[in-house]
């Protein structure tokens, strides 16, 4: 779907390419993070089973496959985009600060938790900056999910506090991903016309 | 017996436990693999069950559910395609499937749950194997051995690669035809890549395969590809066969480098001369002002006597008379005057100052040899002026002057070597007719001049040019006095002698002389013996004077009547060298004499010449 006389200025589109770009580099520190931290910490030991419960951006309404993302009008689309971000500036902010706290915090770990909330936040302001260009008359205030993980990354029990971070982890390569998948689509169809 | 019976109970009980248990274990079907090729459909297989026990399952049936919300539904829906995934399959359609959804499918067998299995696609997906391999040869190493290749393929069709919906990484496997082993490469994103270093003697098989980036696992190998490199013999020459130019232009220009320090730096100065020669400086032979001033008039003189007029005072040399040669100036040869003339008219046309050079005398060969003397002695004139060469130029001057003086200038005003009555007793042969005289008599006669002439005490040194002591900044000189006899003095001394012996005159063209003189002359020299390639320009008389005659008289006067001549500070005449101006050196009024009797007296009169000589 291509809206006519769209304001995708030649700027706009470059600012969306590099968009793409830190959402893929979001999506593959995301990935390797989960895989370290499985390795050290949970694997073999079942939790996947469990971690399929429970991402807090699951309430969102967002297409679960290529024909309705590709169905999805260029608003919406890129409002959800925006919503998904801004609910994981909050989780981000306490996995850092929980992972540095940790004993024998583990430095690949951390690191990449770092780079991740910086850069997701400088994802969230490009994609504001594109919508408010593009669709000026969205308003300011979303809705966007919010996180109420802190507490179990906080519980004493280490298997359960072990099982929240496999879960938030989980669930944050799962959105990168998705975020990623959003844009390039989006990217066809805005740049290539659905032809790509 | 019994023992045998007894092992082959417990066989067989062991076995058919076995056989029980695999029994057994093999009745409930049980998930085996979930695919999802291109994150659009997915489908889930299952074993098939044996039924060799007396259990019987009943049909398998497949349930699923996938959570939307927060929440499970708990709702398991069955399977809604069993066939198209073939046997214990049940494949999920497009419609059926959400991708970031977990979902839940469960084996059920007669109502009881026999495999439960929970996932979301993206852990399920493996892409179909890359198509369209193939390879190219990128280059072949120099010595034939080794080669490089890119090997390219494609993504499988049902993977959405253009609109992003699938993000590919790919590794490449190969290895040689007769090997087991694999060789991995490292996962790549692009569709080709290069594989170096093969051998070229050597097949190989490449095979690739592909997985979703970031998640789920790798599919199916693609087809093998053989690679078979060609044999490239010839390349092989053609290839290690290169002309170092590079190589052969440093070392060049190193080599070159190294010698030219070494030369440079050798000791060896003909190698030095030979490679760098010293680049001639103009040398410009002239009187060093400093000797000038500083009185020594000796080296002076040798200088000055390089030019063709001088008489330096020593004449022993016996090349002297080989020089001496009485010259017949030609018609046509009225420019070249003595030196006196020069001397005496500056503002004649003689631009150039060399005395006697026009005369081409310059001493080396015969006096009258102006064709091949001038030039050089015009070309040496200039240029001589070191002591070194003052022997042979004394000579030549010698010469020069004997044979000057012998010139007749047509019309230039001929200043006899003395400018007594008689005119210069320098030996004159001026004749317009040339008189072939026999050369050797004329030699003789030089020589005998010759030593007449370098006879100091008596005719004192010839030089009847004057010595030039100083040179004012006016540009004339000042003549030295009592330097030497002058040869005009002496010769001047000689002229009452001459004259009153055989009249014989000193002729120079435009000269005047005694009538009576010269008819005295006349007879009493018949026998001169010129030799003249130079005719001076004489318009007078033929006046033949033998050289012999003239020592004779030269000789005669002896010095007493010398002496005081001699002794006076200044001739009275004198002749002046060019030193280094083409103007001439222009004499001292002061230093000139007064004419002595003797140039007056002979005569009775006294030519315009002589007398411009005097008062100049």
């Amino acid at each position: 779907m291509n809206i006519k006389g769209s304001p995708w200025k030649g700027s706009l589109l470059l600012l969306l390419v590099s968009n793409l770009l830190l959402s893929h580099y979001i999506h593959n520190l995301s990935s390797e993070m989960f895989s370290e931290f499985d390795k050290r910490y949970t694997h073999g030991r079942g939790f996947i089973t469990k971690a399929i419960n429970s991402c807090h951006t699951s309430s969102l309404a967002t297409p679960e496959d290529k024909e309705q993302a590709q169905q999805i009008n260029q608003k919406d689309f890129l409002s959800l985009i925006v919503s998904i971000l801004r609910s994981w500036n909050e989780p981000l902010y306490h996995l850092v600060t929980e992972v540095r706290g940790m004993q024998e915090a583990p430095e690949a770990i951390l690191s990449k938790a770092v780079e991740i909330e910086e850069q997701t936040k400088r994802l969230l302001e490009g994609m504001e900056l594109i919508v408010s260009q593009v669709h000026p008359e969205t308003k300011e205030n979303e809705i966007y999910p919010v996180w109420s993980g802190l507490p179990s990354l906080q519980m004493a029990d280490e298997e359960s506090r072990l099982s929240a971070y496999y879960n938030l982890l989980h669930c944050l390569r799962r959105d990168s991903h998705k975020i990623d998948n959003y844009l390039k689509l989006l990217k066809c169809r805005i740049i290539h016309n659905n032809n790509c | 017996m019994d023992l045998w019976q007894l092992l082959l109970t417990l066989a067989l009980a062991g076995s058919s436990d076995a056989f029980s248990g695999s029994e057994d274990s093999s009745k409930e079907p049980k998930f085996t693999k979930c695919r999802s090729p291109e994150r659009e459909t997915f489908s889930c297989h299952w074993t098939d069950e044996v039924h060799h026990g007396t259990k019987n399952l009943g049909p398998i049936q497949l349930f699923y559910t996938r959570r939307n919300t927060q929440e499970w539904t708990q709702e398991w829906k069955e399977c809604p395609d069993y066939v198209s995934a073939g046997e214990n399959s049940c494949y999920f359609n497009s419609s059926f499937t959400s991708i970031w959804i977990p979902y839940c499918i469960k084996l059920t067998s007669n109502g009881g749950t026999v495999d439960e299995k929970c996932f979301s696609v993206d852990e399920i997906v493996q892409p179909d194997p890359p198509i369209a391999l193939n390879w190219t040869l990128l280059n072949v190493s120099l010595t034939g051995i080794h080669a490089d290749i890119q090997v390219r393929w494609e993504a499988p069709r049902n993977a959405d690669i253009q609109k992003g919906w699938m993000v590919l990484e790919y590794e490449l496997q190969y290895k040689e035809v007769n090997e087991t082993k694999w060789k991995m490469m490292d996962p790549i994103l692009s569709t080709s890549v290069p594989v170096y270093s093969l051998k070229v003697d050597k097949e190989y098989e490449v095979r690739v395969r592909s997985k979703q980036r970031n998640s789920g696992n790798y599919g199916e190998f693609s087809e093998v590809l053989y690679v078979t490199l060609p044999q490239m013999n010839q390349f092989t020459c053609e290839e290690d066969f290169y002309f170092p130019w590079l190589l052969i232009i440093i070392f060049g220009i190193f080599g070159l480098t190294v010698m030219l320090f070494v030369f440079l730096f050798s000791k060896q100065q003909r190698i030095k001369m030979l490679i760098l020669p010293p680049v001639p400086v103009p040398k410009i032979k002239g009187i060093d002002p400093d000797l000038l001033k500083e009185g020594k008039l000796e080296e002076v003189n040798t200088i000055l006597a390089i030019h063709d007029s001088y008489k330096p005072e020593f004449h022993s040399d016996d090349s002297w008379v080989e020089f001496i040669e009485l010259d017949i100036d030609e018609p046509d040869e009225k420019t070249e005057g003595s030196d006196t003339d020069r001397l005496l008219s500056s503002d004649h046309e003689k631009s150039h100052s060399n005395l006697g050079v026009k005369d081409g005398d310059s001493g080396r060969t015969s006096c009258c040899e102006p064709d091949i003397l001038e030039t050089d002695f015009n070309a040496n004139d200039i240029h001589e002026g070191t002591s070194e060469v003052a022997q042979p130029q004394r000579l030549k001057g010698e010469a020069d002057l004997l044979c000057l003086d012998q010139k007749n200038q047509n019309n230039s005003p001929y200043h006899d070597v003395c400018p007594a009555t008689q005119q210069p007793s320098v030996i004159q042969a001026e004749k317009n007719k040339p008189q072939p005289l026999p050369t050797e008599g004329a030699e003789s006669t030089h020589q005998a001049a010759h030593i007449q002439l370098s006879n100091p005490s008596s005719l004192a040194n010839i030089d009847f040019y004057a010595q030039v002591s100083d040179i004012t900044p006016a540009g004339s000189v000042v003549l030295s006095p009592g330097q030497k006899n002058k040869a005009g003095m002496s010769q001047c001394d000689m002229h009452p002698e001459m004259v009153s012996l055989c009249q014989e005159n000193f002729l120079m063209d435009n000269a005047y002389f005694c009538e009576a003189d010269a008819k005295k002359c006349i007879p009493v020299a018949p026998h001169i013996k010129v030799e003249s390639h130079i005719q001076p320009s004489f318009n007078q008389e033929d006046i033949y004077i033998t050289t012999e005659s003239l020592t004779t008289a030269a000789g005669r006067p002896g010095t007493a009547e010398h002496v005081p001549g001699s002794e006076m500070p200044v001739p009275d005449y004198t002749s002046i060298h060019i030193v280094q101006s083409p103007q001439g050196l222009i004499l001292n009024a002061t230093a000139l004499p007064l004419p002595d009797k003797e140039f007056l007296s002979s005569c009775g009169y006294v030519s315009t010449d002589q007398l411009n000589k005097i008062m100049p």
